[in-house]
């Protein structure tokens, strides 16, 4: 056990929080200070495009745990406060406005951030991105005065504001380049179900289009997209995907390559720099590849795993990465290995929908969807989790008992 | 027979099956009873995190899964295992006396 050493976790998302838990757990009894630009203790930030954005959350409902929870802890908080240069050979952070702080190791987790739009208008008021809490508050107060609420991107972000504006009752139009919803992570079969969902709910989609430019004169009020259509609007929000934090490491000695390269135990190339979140870009021993994961539940594990190695208990980290998406009613998990497949299977009702989807690559189920039928996740994440290669006729039969075919899977391993 | 003091009287054991899941309602409080491994466990019924029924939800390894976001409770303890949630999962004594199973009234402490 390291002692007294002393450990930093920069960032205050939910990798953060991981790892501030797991260090202690682990017996980690040196100084820890967790620094975030944030000016709260870190938050479920899945929620604010959901319960939050809806007005069903206070800001206050939504931490994770409360201040007094890292106090007993014995962590010491530095809130409001971004780190703005780092020198990794001295081992010591400078936060803004110029204060250093030393460490002895240091735990990388600084996340993601929006990728911002270039084209022209897109720098009016009016125009919303969705990262922070800030971020959501200020959504939520454009979207109180709002009619009508122009989306770009129809990736999660995308999905679920518009859902949420449409609950709140809003006039939601969508424009994608892609011909369906989320057709990237989720494929054509699963993204023409969801389309189906939005423009049940009235939202209108325009997909396989792009936005040229914004107008108006104080705020935006129109888009132009490139077909020529005109589409009024007095709010626009931006999904438009995210890009790892790590302009700070820049030229800092470590590799970065799309996020922070880690290996299997979180750790970078400088011994007592880890890394782990949405900025962490992992080498995942079961699968043999590198992954960036951008969710939640990978975010929360990683962190744990990350303070793990840093307490002196490292274990390969190999997990199957988990996610889920709320929309109106409808709750969609995925459990799997992002990356291409050669084949969706499909189960159940879609007009419902009531959706199981397989992803098969070579025959081996990579991942599981599921669509308002949470029982099939876990037999489903079992199933992927055992490499299992499956008839897909199998799979698709709803007689199939996925239990009993995940428990012969598990055992054949 | 009657129940022990503070508790209430659920079910016959043998109407639960092994690995099963089944509701159950205390003064309108909702709550669960799981078999594994022959042993009878007593939790609340509703996800800590959001609103969700834990019934719905799935059993691996001493872990009872939430149906929404897959939170993860303890079975025994019902510790946080896998966020979102972050609260515990209130859990309740339980007693088979003459193969009748038995559930505290309150939440076990601590
Ligand atoms: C609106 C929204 C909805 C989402 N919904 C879902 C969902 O339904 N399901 C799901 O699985 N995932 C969802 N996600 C994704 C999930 O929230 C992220 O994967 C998760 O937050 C990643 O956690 P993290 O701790 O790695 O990074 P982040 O949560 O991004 O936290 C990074 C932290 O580091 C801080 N930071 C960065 N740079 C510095 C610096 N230089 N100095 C100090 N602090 C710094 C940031 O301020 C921030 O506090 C959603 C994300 C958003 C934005
Ligand atoms: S409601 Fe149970 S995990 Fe969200």
């Amino acid at each position: 056990m390291p002692g007294q050493r002393s450990c930093v976790i920069l960032g205050g998302g939910v990798a953060a929080y991981g790892a501030a838990e797991a260090l202690r757990a682990a017996g980690f009894d040196g100084p820890v200070t967790l620094v975030s630009a944030e000016p709260v203790v870190p938050y479920d930030r899945t929620t604010l495009s959901k319960a939050f954005l809806q007005g069903q959350k206070t800001a206050e409902e939504i931490l994770l745990k409360p201040v007094e929870h890292y106090q007993g802890l014995g962590i010491e908080l530095r809130l409001g406060q971004r780190a703005s240069a780092v020198d990794l050979d001295r081992h010591e952070l400078t936060l803004e406005p110029g204060e250093r702080l030393p460490f002895d190791t240091l735990l990388i987790a600084t996340g993601a951030e929006p990728v911002r739009l270039r084209l022209p208008g897109f720098d009016l008021p009016g125009v919303r991105y969705l990262r922070s809490l800030a971020d959501a508050q200020a959504l939520r107060e454009d979207l109180s005065r709002a009619e009508r609420v122009l989306v770009v991107g129809c990736g999660f972000i995308g999905a679920e504001v518009a859902a949420s504006a449409r609950t709140l009752g809003k006039q939601v139009t969508v424009v994608d380049p892609l011909p369906v919803p989320l057709a990237g992570p989720l494929g054509e079969e699963v993204g023409a179900i969801l389309a189906e969902v939005h423009r049940r709910h009235g939202v209108e989609l325009r997909l396989g289009q792009k936005v040229a430019e914004l107008r108006g004169h104080r705020r935006a009020e129109e888009a132009v997209l490139e077909s020529g259509e005109r589409i009024a609007c007095d709010l626009v929000v931006v999904g438009v995907g995210v890009r790892p934090a790590v302009a700070l490491f820049q030229g800092s000695g470590l590799q970065i390559e799309d996020g922070i390269l880690v290996d299997e135990r979180c750790a970078t190339g400088v011994p007592g720099v880890y890394a782990a979140g949405d900025v962490a870009n992992w080498w995942h021993p079961a699968i043999g590849r590198r992954l960036r994961v951008e969710h939640f539940d990978n975010a929360a594990q990683q962190g744990a795993a990350a303070a793990r190695a840093i307490a002196g208990d490292p274990q390969p980290y190999a997990p199957v990465p988990y996610f889920w998406s709320d929309q109106y009613d409808l709750n969609l998990q995925y459990a799997g290995y992002p990356g291409p497949w050669d084949q969706v299977v499909l189960r159940g009702d879609p007009a419902a929908p009531s959706v199981t989807a397989f992803y098969l690559r070579q025959g081996v189920v990579e991942a599981v969807v599921t669509i308002n039928r949470p029982r099939e996740l876990r037999p489903g994440r079992r199933l992927v989790e055992a490499r299992a290669r499956v008839d897909p006729a199998v799979l698709a039969d709803p007689a199939t008992d996925l239990r009993a075919l995940a428990q012969a899977a598990r055992a054949a391993e | 027979m009657t129940a022990p003091e503070g508790y209430v009287a659920v079910k016959r054991y043998d109407e639960i099956p092994e690995g099963g899941i089944v509701p159950f309602e205390v003064d309108d409080d909702e709550r669960i009873l799981v078999k594994l491994e022959g042993k009878i466990y007593a939790l609340s019924g509703i996800c800590t995190h959001e609103y969700a029924e834990l019934a719905e939800g799935d059993l691996e390894d001493h872990v009872i899964y939430c149906p929404l976001h897959g939170s993860g409770f303890d079975l025994e303890t019902g510790r946080v295992t896998a966020l979102p949630a972050t609260q515990p999962l209130p859990v309740y004594d339980v007693q088979v006396v003459d193969g009748v199973v038995y559930v505290s009234r309150e939440p076990r402490q601590g």
